[in-house]
């Protein structure tokens, strides 16, 4: 190989290097966000499941119960 | 090359050399003379504070149901000072948030707060991605408390604050444990301040713990339908219904009226926020006599056969005073069993002078009265039993049937169950245990040791299985608590009448009085005890005032579903 190729060569492979460093801290970056996300909606659907427990809770407890039944 | 040029040339090359020097100073200048002020600039651009804050713990009964509980829900608010025209911007959001523009522009310019005001709390995902399209509107999530049971449990778990810190009941008394501690994290952000990495944890989100009370919402329910039903029918200004484990004083059920909706706490008015069952003393009148009677007769001062004379009703001397009978009973020689069943307050007038001060006071004190009896709940009453010093001529004779002592209606129960679980020391308690935010069980309560007898065994039983027994079963001698009696299970009791002191501090107001009824069942071997207190019924209505008339047939008809409900099995005919 000549030596201006081999230049090439080295000033190419560094520089990919370099590109590859910034997409790989990107994809981190990137998947980090994701699943920050994913996390908060998540927490969301475990709030809206426990909406929902409550619900429930607020029409199957005793007094709720007995309420129906007295009613005519 | 001419002079001219040459000379062109060193004026270039210096003018270069002063930039370059002018841009090295200015480097110098940022990086070391500034550069503070550059490195906060730079940090406050690439870095994200986010604070979570932490769910607070649920509180449930024994059986698991969920009493009070936080949830998060999307609060829709506005921002007044970023507002400049009000009417458009609430007409713009009236439809979305399903609200008049009327009402929108009163809550904006009627609001103190030029930051924030609260439009629509637990909108739908829908209605706030439509709203923060509005400017001067936005949206964040909030921590929201419910509680499922509504009034059900209001006194026993409390409220929260708009900010959710515990003002009343479990909520307030274990407030701390509750709210947990914030988490903080520091991000960095990219160019729309989106959070790309973590920087910083400064400290780590604990949600709160969850408590797990005695109460049990079914046994709850039974005192609750039965009280209110006798509450409203007698007009009464308050009253208070307890159920207890007689064995463990895990507090079963406790109803305080009336009552308030935690839910809906603006509507309360402060009187319904007290809970009577802690916060209320009041002389307790004759459900005292079965323990100072088992007091005398634990000191052996008293023999159980012995027959005592009460006067034919009309007890005079010096010092004391004159003592007569509820509805001028005349009694003769009566037993202590007999005392106790017609209820005569001569006979236990004369028991407490056979006491003596020192003893009377003794004994009370160790059955918990004149102390608090601090069953994890805030605004507990001490009532008052005076020092043996500050009693005068009067007390010896008036404590031993109710008079001249303050009690609550918790410490009535404790002293109940020490009778009915055989002279053992009992504590009644609300926690049952205190798990964390995994479900690890963090402090669980103990049962009680069997150690510390308030009254000899010996004594307690034959106080509940022959005294008791026979006020509820014997109607025939005079038994004051027959309504109570049940076919299934062997009851036992005691009925109170009291009258309530007048506001001026001298004497007794009229028409006033305080109905109670603490029984238990059953007798054999006591599972629960009950008490029943309705403050101030309405003597105008004709119906009667007594323990025995008022409050004894709802502690009847909550001991019969709560050992139903527990299938404590029933006696064998």
């Amino acid at each position: 190989m000549r030596p201006q190729f081999r230049f090439v060569f080295v000033v190419l492979f560094f520089t990919a290097v370099l590109i590859f460093a910034v997409y790989l801290r990107n994809v981190n970056n990137r998947i980090f966000y994701q699943l920050y996300t994913l996390e908060a909606e998540q927490s969301w659907l475990i709030q809206e499941l426990t909406h929902k427990q409550l619900q429930v809770e607020s029409l199957i407890n005793p007094a709720a119960v007995s309420e129906r039944l007295d009613r005519p | 090359m001419n002079e001219r040029s040459i000379r062109s040339i060193i004026i270039l090359f210096l003018l270069l050399l002063v930039a370059f020097l002018s841009l090295a100073g200015r480097c110098f200048y940022l990086q070391h003379v500034r550069s503070e002020h550059y490195v906060d600039l730079c940090i406050k651009r690439y870095r994200g504070r986010l604070i979570k804050t932490p769910q607070r713990g649920v509180i449930l009964d024994s059986g698991g149901r969920v009493l009070a509980a936080s949830n998060r829900v999307r609060t829709i608010f506005a921002e007044p000072r970023e507002i400049k025209d009000t009417l458009n911007t609430s007409v713009k959001l009236a439809p979305i948030v399903k609200m008049r523009a009327t009402e929108i522009i009163r809550l904006i310019r009627e609001s103190g707060n030029p930051g924030f005001v609260r439009i629509k709390v637990d909108a739908t995902e829908a209605q706030c991605n439509a709203a923060r399209k509005i400017y001067g509107i936005g949206v964040q999530s909030d921590w929201q408390r419910s509680y499922p049971t509504g009034c059900l449990t209001a006194h026993v778990v409390g409220f929260t604050s708009g900010d959710n810190r515990g003002l009343s009941g479990i909520e307030l008394r274990y407030d701390e444990q509750l709210s947990g501690s914030a988490g903080k994290n520091i991000f960095l952000a990219d160019a729309f301040r989106r959070p790309i990495q973590m920087r910083q944890q400064s400290s780590e989100l604990t949600d709160g713990v969850g408590i797990i009370l005695t109460i049990d919402s079914a046994i709850q329910q039974f005192a609750r339908g039965e009280l209110s039903e006798q509450y409203s029918s007698y007009e009464a200004e308050s009253a208070i219904a307890i159920v207890v484990s007689a064995k463990t004083g895990a507090i079963l059920a406790m109803v305080s009226l009336p009552e308030f909706n935690p839910d809906d706490i603006g509507s309360a008015e402060p009187d319904m926020l007290r809970n009577c069952a802690v916060a209320i003393q009041y002389e307790p009148g004759s459900v005292l006599k079965p323990i100072i009677a088992a007091i005398a007769l634990d000191s052996g001062l008293v023999s159980r056969y012995e027959k005592i004379f009460c006067e034919n009703g009309d007890y005079r001397g010096t010092g004391f005073g004159g003592i007569g009978e509820y509805s001028d009973h005349r009694f003769g020689d009566l037993t202590v069993r007999e005392i106790l069943i017609k209820s005569s307050n001569i006979g236990m007038a004369k028991i407490g002078q056979r006491l003596g001060k020192d003893k009377l006071y003794e004994g009370l004190r160790h059955f918990g009265f004149g102390q608090k009896v601090d069953v994890d709940l805030p605004g507990e009453a001490e009532g008052l039993l005076r020092r043996v010093g500050d009693w005068n001529g009067y007390s010896v004779t008036r404590i031993p049937f109710g008079q001249e002592i303050s009690v609550t209606s918790i410490q009535l129960v404790r002293a109940f169950c020490v009778l009915a679980s055989g002279g053992r020391s009992i504590r009644p308690y609300l926690v049952k245990a205190v798990v964390d935010s995994k479900g690890e069980i963090v402090r669980q309560r103990e049962s009680s040791p069997d150690v510390g007898y308030i009254v000899k065994p010996e004594v307690a039983k034959w106080i509940v299985n022959d005294c008791m027994v026979g006020v509820v079963n014997e109607r025939e001698n005079g038994g004051t608590g027959w309504r109570a009696k049940l076919e299934k299970w062997q009851v036992f009791g005691k009925t109170g009448t009291a009258q309530l002191a007048g506001s001026d501090g001298r004497g007794y107001e009229p028409n006033a009085y305080v109905a109670s009824f603490v029984a238990g069942a059953p007798a054999e071997d006591p599972e629960v005890v009950v008490l029943v207190s309705i403050y101030k019924p309405n003597t105008r209505l004709g119906k009667g005032y007594t323990g025995g008339r008022v409050a004894s047939p709802v502690a009847a008809r909550i001991l019969e579903k709560t050992l139903k409900y527990l299938r404590v099995p029933e006696r064998s005919l």
